[in-house]
């Protein structure tokens, strides 16, 4: 039987509906994102028009001995953040999936962080780890521990405000997680049990294994999650101190709308792009090697 | 079916015209009157600012003022955007800062034959109108400064008195300040770390500008544009830090990081503290009655002789694509003068406008510090600052505070970075910003 052609039905229908989304695609995404490529070959105070240098923003930014650092500092806050949240999301995750009385409550309670804002993350913890006055440095006192400036100090800084970050978004992946151990069928769990597999064993051998889906969704997320940090350096060290905290999210924030160098600022969110790009086509490609799929 | 389709479209129709025929009326109202539009950058003033405004068009019938309130965090990049398509508004807040950047860029009106004309120049006080030609670089006043900002020493009198120490008065000298600065360093509780500290300071600017500046020292070269700080200001530099690293008579940065660094001060953790006259503010609303301070001027450096003030002025400007200049004017030189009021400018700022800052209300008799008249002193002295292009970059400011030359001294003071080393490596880099700018 032929089906009757739709009488209401034109071709580009759909495009019409998607008119509003694809304006603002275009307009608030695709539009600054290739402006701000044809920018980063520019000298652009705002204020002047911007006038064509070439490569001199990428020569200056790849001779320049903190942009190093900078770069340095981001992988070492996105290895932090990345570790941190997969390894305690899923920790967290585990503890909430277990069928006790109350679970609703800390539930909420561990993804309450997520949804505060950082700057009031930001001044809390730096209360908790301030120098004499702070609840951790008198905790650790008593326990006959000097706490170092962990703020303060370049060496402690950049894990400080990494692992800071981890807390306030652990939440975030506990609720990815929780959502992949239970798509876990019991059945499978159950088998093993009567095939003689003790606890260990079985979170190993099968819910590790079938929670790889979730756990590639989970690392591409956080890795590009990672390299937005902005928020709470602002809040608690503005890249310090000695520049130990300066990433290069931020660096683009200073350089952009601190020092008014478009140019030089839309150069940097570029080599920002490529890194971010980069990671996560590796971890694309290698995803065959280790995710393995239910069905 | 169909005429419901032509009723809906006519209705949409109608409801897209509808706001231009609105519009045209407005226009044509307008052709009889002025409008001005201002932008201001200080929201917890704009019921205030409001009043002022309703009080001006109440004596100038014609011109009607329209006032855009903006965060001073997305004040600059966006009146920045609004000079590059030549649509500045017609008046605006602009902060010492950014006036050599924006008069050399032909951004702001030329105010020198209105302030020649039109100005009595005995209402005001005329040092900062120099001041803003000085910081221009022109060789003419493109800005009209309604406020000073300048800095003083703050010390908290009980620990004085406690100590057993004299208040600092106008002789004071560096040597003075740093035995009271040890004295007033103390181990309260006795385990062993220090609780009150004699004095208080970081990297910041006005931290450190003050000092340089009591000691008649320079960080600028003005003739050549270089970072290339004079012996005074070296003395001063190490002065400060020596508190720190020697004469432990103040914290080191790290140690007060859970402060906000206006609060050690009136939170008593520090028994003096030199930062911008603002602070009178914060002290107030910090302290409340529960201490007892005043203010002074800078200790006077070995090389200095007290007559010189770091200062500088936030003022009004005016766009030089204004279509009404003359109203702009007069709009401006009532908001900076007889229009403003001393609730309109924060504790500490000093009016440019004389009749407000010499009257009974500046003086704030019922609060405290009791002594503000030592402002208005200070606001007839010669001052200097450290403003140049791209002064927020080098100098590491708000957002990038933990940086350039403030993250090198705290560097220092918290034993990160030689003394020598610090100031070397704030010789490179600040050259290599300065350099970009003067070319």
């Amino acid at each position: 039987m032929k089906q009757k052609k739709l009488s209401w039905y034109k071709p580009w229908d759909p495009l019409l509906f998607l008119i509003p989304t694809l304006l603002g695609l275009i307009f608030f995404r695709v539009g600054p994102i290739i402006v701000s490529f044809l920018i980063s070959f520019t000298n652009w105070d705002i204020l002047k028009k911007p006038q064509i240098l070439g490569l001199e923003n990428y020569k200056e930014l790849f001779q320049s001995s903190a942009f190093y650092q900078v770069f340095g500092n981001t992988i070492t806050f996105s290895f932090i953040y990345v570790v941190g949240v997969t390894v305690s999301g899923l920790l967290l995750a585990l503890l909430l999936n277990q069928k006790l009385k109350g679970m609703k409550f800390f539930r909420s309670a561990f993804y309450t962080p997520v949804v505060t804002s950082a700057v009031a993350v930001g001044i809390i913890w730096s209360w908790i780890l301030s120098p004499k006055y702070g609840i951790l440095t008198i905790l650790l006192s008593k326990m006959g521990i000097t706490s170092p400036y962990w703020l303060g100090d370049p060496t402690f800084a950049l894990f400080t405000v990494a692992l800071i970050q981890v807390w306030k978004m652990s939440g975030y992946y506990m609720i990815i997680f929780l959502a992949g151990l239970q798509n876990i069928p019991e059945s499978l769990k159950e088998a093993a049990t009567i095939d003689g597999a003790g606890k260990i064993k079985t979170f190993f051998k099968i819910t590790l294994p079938l929670l790889t889906p979730t756990t590639f969704f989970v690392l591409s997320i956080s890795i590009i999650d990672s390299f937005k940090n902005f928020e709470l350096i602002y809040a608690i060290t503005r890249g310090g101190p000695q520049n130990s905290t300066n990433t290069l999210v931020y660096d683009v924030y200073l350089n952009a709308f601190v020092y008014y160098r478009m140019g030089y600022s839309s150069a940097l969110a570029y080599v920002l792009l490529a890194i971010v790009a980069l990671i996560t086509a590796f971890n694309f490609y290698g995803k065959k090697r280790w995710v393995k799929y239910q069905y | 079916m169909k005429s419901v389709k032509i009723l809906i479209i006519t209705m949409m129709l109608m409801l897209l015209v509808a706001p231009l025929f609105a519009n045209s009326q407005s226009e044509a109202e307008a052709t009889e009157e002025v409008v001005l539009q201002y932008w201001s950058w200080d929201p917890e003033l704009k019921t205030r600012n409001e009043t002022m405004i309703e009080k001006f068009e109440a004596v100038n019938p014609g011109i009607k003022i329209e006032m855009t309130t903006i965060e001073p965090k997305e004040y600059w990049t966006k009146i920045r955007i609004m000079a590059s398509q030549q649509n500045l508004p017609d008046v605006f807040n602009l902060s010492a800062g950014y006036l050599e950047e924006w008069a050399q860029n032909g951004l702001l009106l030329d105010l020198g034959s209105f302030i020649d004309n039109d100005l009595d120049k005995n209402t005001f006080y005329m040092n900062l109108f120099d001041a803003v030609k000085e910081l221009s670089g022109t060789d003419s006043y493109y800005a009209f400064p309604y406020a000073l900002v300048t800095t003083c020493m703050y010390y908290n009198k009980d620990l004085f008195d406690e100590a057993g120490i004299s208040y600092p008065d106008s002789d004071w000298t560096w040597t003075d300040f740093r035995d009271a600065a040890i004295k007033l360093t103390k181990d309260k509780d006795n385990d062993g770390s220090i609780d009150q500290w004699g004095y208080w300071f970081y990297g910041r600017y006005a931290h450190i500008e003050s000092w340089v500046y009591s000691n008649d020292g320079y960080l600028i070269n003005r003739d050549s544009m270089k970072f290339s700080p004079d012996s005074n200001a070296m003395e001063a530099i190490e002065f400060l830090t020596d508190l720190v690293l020697v004469d432990n008579a103040a914290p080191s940065k790290k140690e007060m990081s859970a402060f906000r660094q206006q609060d050690v001060f009136p939170q008593g953790a520090a028994a003096m503290f030199v930062d911008g006259s603002w602070n009178i503010d914060n002290n107030r609303n910090v302290a409340g009655d529960s201490m007892n301070w005043g203010i002074a001027e800078l200790p006077i450096g070995p090389n200095g002789d007290g007559s010189l003030t770091y200062g500088w002025p936030d003022s009004l400007a005016i766009s030089p694509n204004t279509k009404h200049a003359e109203a702009a004017w007069k709009f401006t030189k009532f908001a900076a003068g007889e229009g403003l009021s001393m609730d309109m400018v924060m504790a500490g700022k000093i009016p440019s406008y004389r009749p407000l800052t010499e009257s009974e209300a500046f003086l704030e008799k019922d609060q405290q510090p009791s002594n503000k008249d030592l402002l208005i002193k200070q606001a007839a002295e010669e001052m200097r600052t450290s403003f140049t292009l791209s002064w927020g970059e080098w100098r590491g400011y708000g957002a990038a505070e933990a940086l350039g030359f403030n993250g090198l001294i705290d560097g220092i003071i918290d034993s990160e970075i030689p003394f020598d080393k610090a100031i070397e490596l704030a010789n490179k880099n600040i050259n290599t910003v300065l350099d970009r700018n003067y070319k």
